[in-house]
């Protein structure tokens, strides 16, 4: 790595202050897993990072609201998000995600925050948490203002964030009766990147489903909600004619990049195959981390 | 602005150190160039491989993906300090018993996982231990055998903490 300045801000205030918004080569730095490989490859090379490390303790609280919202603070390790009864209650398919993603090590050291901001399509926590409705407080000069994790991320490694602004919270609604799965679709090993993401929360009356979120993820540019494929399921009960229309509206909306993980047409088949197996197993509230 | 080194109060190994560091610098480049400690190396240099892992506060992480100024105040500790010089620690013995290795190059990194994972799963299952260990690799693919002697460095610890032989 090419050397760099690297200060340690005390407060919330002084961090968001030493960020040049117009300077890019000015970043802040939470764990640092995601940073560090792009820092290593040189396709990151900064003058400065600003380091959240200080400030960590305020921002890295698991609680929950009287409303029954979960909130985790930015700076929470993924470990303790998968380590923690709350989360396990609240939301189970985030804790059964966090088994398979990357691996303990990673996971000790990752911020939920990080991991949002980083904006990289590949990662398995942003569909899960759009799918459930997330949102997240953003901290910047002026103030504070709320936004869903489904705005935040705009692009490949894009996300509405203006560059002195910080994600303090990550806020997930009640959940009440909503089932939600993922399903991290690797090539390689089961802790790998994955080709593609499927994340799905529903709600149901009786046997048919009254609200869908179905979103897409490390095939496409950013995590996406698939609205075309979440209308095909929509007061519908969940029978195999449903599930192969709602599997072929995804594979119809989804734009899919190819990559060293597999070719387009290949990930189109993986999405055929998951939009479906993702509906059936929320719906049977299983919920598979991988596949 | 200044890309120079900063001094850093860390325990390492038991030890209240002081150390100079360059911001650049990661903890694998850290503890070899300043304190001579080679057991935690750079191989895959992505996290992937767990040839780098060394416990930060108890918990394991990537040393060649953890900046060494992070280490301010924490404490750490290397494969060097499992046992006192000249001598092994039942994780380690088992490795050698099962054997659990062919080069030995994954090997700290596995030992320092597996001493992590019996902190926190003292009596883990296949499943435990091949979940814990997925971010390990073994290019000898020695996994049987480790899987093998996490299980006896489980089992020689619940017999030595029950005073049981």
């Amino acid at each position: 790595m090419t050397p760099f300045d690297l200060v340690e801000p005390a407060s919330l205030e002084e961090a968001i202050a030493l960020i040049d918004p117009d300077d890019p080569d000015v970043r802040a730095i939470a764990g640092g897993t995601a940073l560090m490989l792009m820092m290593k490859a040189g396709v990151f090379s900064p003058k400065r990072l600003v380091s959240l490390r200080r400030i960590g303790d305020s921002f890295s609280k698991i609680s929950t609201t009287t409303a029954g919202d979960l909130v985790v603070g930015a700076m929470t390790p993924l470990s303790a998000i998968e380590n923690s009864p709350e989360v396990l209650r609240h939301a189970p398919v985030i804790a059964r995600t966090m088994t398979r993603l990357s691996n303990v090590r990673v996971r000790n050291v990752a911020t939920v925050g990080g991991a949002l901001a980083h904006a990289d399509p590949h990662m398995d926590l942003p569909p899960v948490l759009i799918a459930l409705g997330a949102s997240v407080t953003i901290v910047g000069p002026s103030g504070e203002r709320g936004m869903a994790v489904e705005q935040l991320l705009t692009g490949y490694y894009e996300t509405a964030l203006a560059k002195n602004e910080l994600i303090t919270r990550v806020h997930i609604p009640a959940l009440g009766a909503t089932r939600a799965a993922y399903f991290k679709v690797t090539t390689g090993s089961a802790d790998d990147w994955p080709a593609l993401g499927v994340a799905v929360a529903l709600d149901m009356v009786g046997s048919s489903v009254k609200s869908a979120r179905i979103v897409v993820s490390a095939a496409t540019t950013k995590a996406t909600r698939m609205f075309a494929a979440e209308k095909a399921l929509i007061g519908k009960s969940a029978n195999d004619a449903t599930l192969k229309t709602v599997a072929d509206a995804a594979v119809g909306e989804a734009e899919i990049l190819a990559d060293v993980r597999g070719s387009a047409s290949y990930k189109r088949e993986l999405l055929r195959v998951y939009a479906a197996r993702a509906v059936r197993a929320a719906i049977e509230a299983r919920g598979g981390a991988h596949q | 602005m200044s890309t120079a080194a900063r001094t850093i109060n860390f325990t390492l190994n038991g030890r209240p150190v002081t150390a100079d560091v360059k911001p650049h610098h990661n903890v694998v480049e850290f503890l070899q160039s300043q304190f001579a400690l080679f057991g935690a190396r750079e191989s895959c240099g992505q996290g992937l491989c767990g040839c780098c892992t060394v416990l930060v506060d108890g918990k394991p992480v990537s040393g060649c993906l953890y900046l060494a100024v992070f280490l301010d105040g924490a404490e750490v500790v290397t494969v060097e300090n499992l046992a006192e010089p000249g001598k092994l620690d039942l994780i380690q013995d088992a490795f050698i018993e099962c054997g659990a290795f062919q080069c030995g190059y994954c090997t700290p990194g596995f030992i320092m996982m597996s001493r992590a994972l019996l902190v926190q799963h003292p009596d883990p299952d296949d499943q435990q231990i091949r979940d814990y260990l997925t971010g390990n690799l073994c290019r000898c693919a020695a996994y049987p055998e480790i899987v093998n002697a996490v299980k006896m460095a489980a089992r020689k610890s619940k017999a030595g903490s029950t005073g049981r032989s």
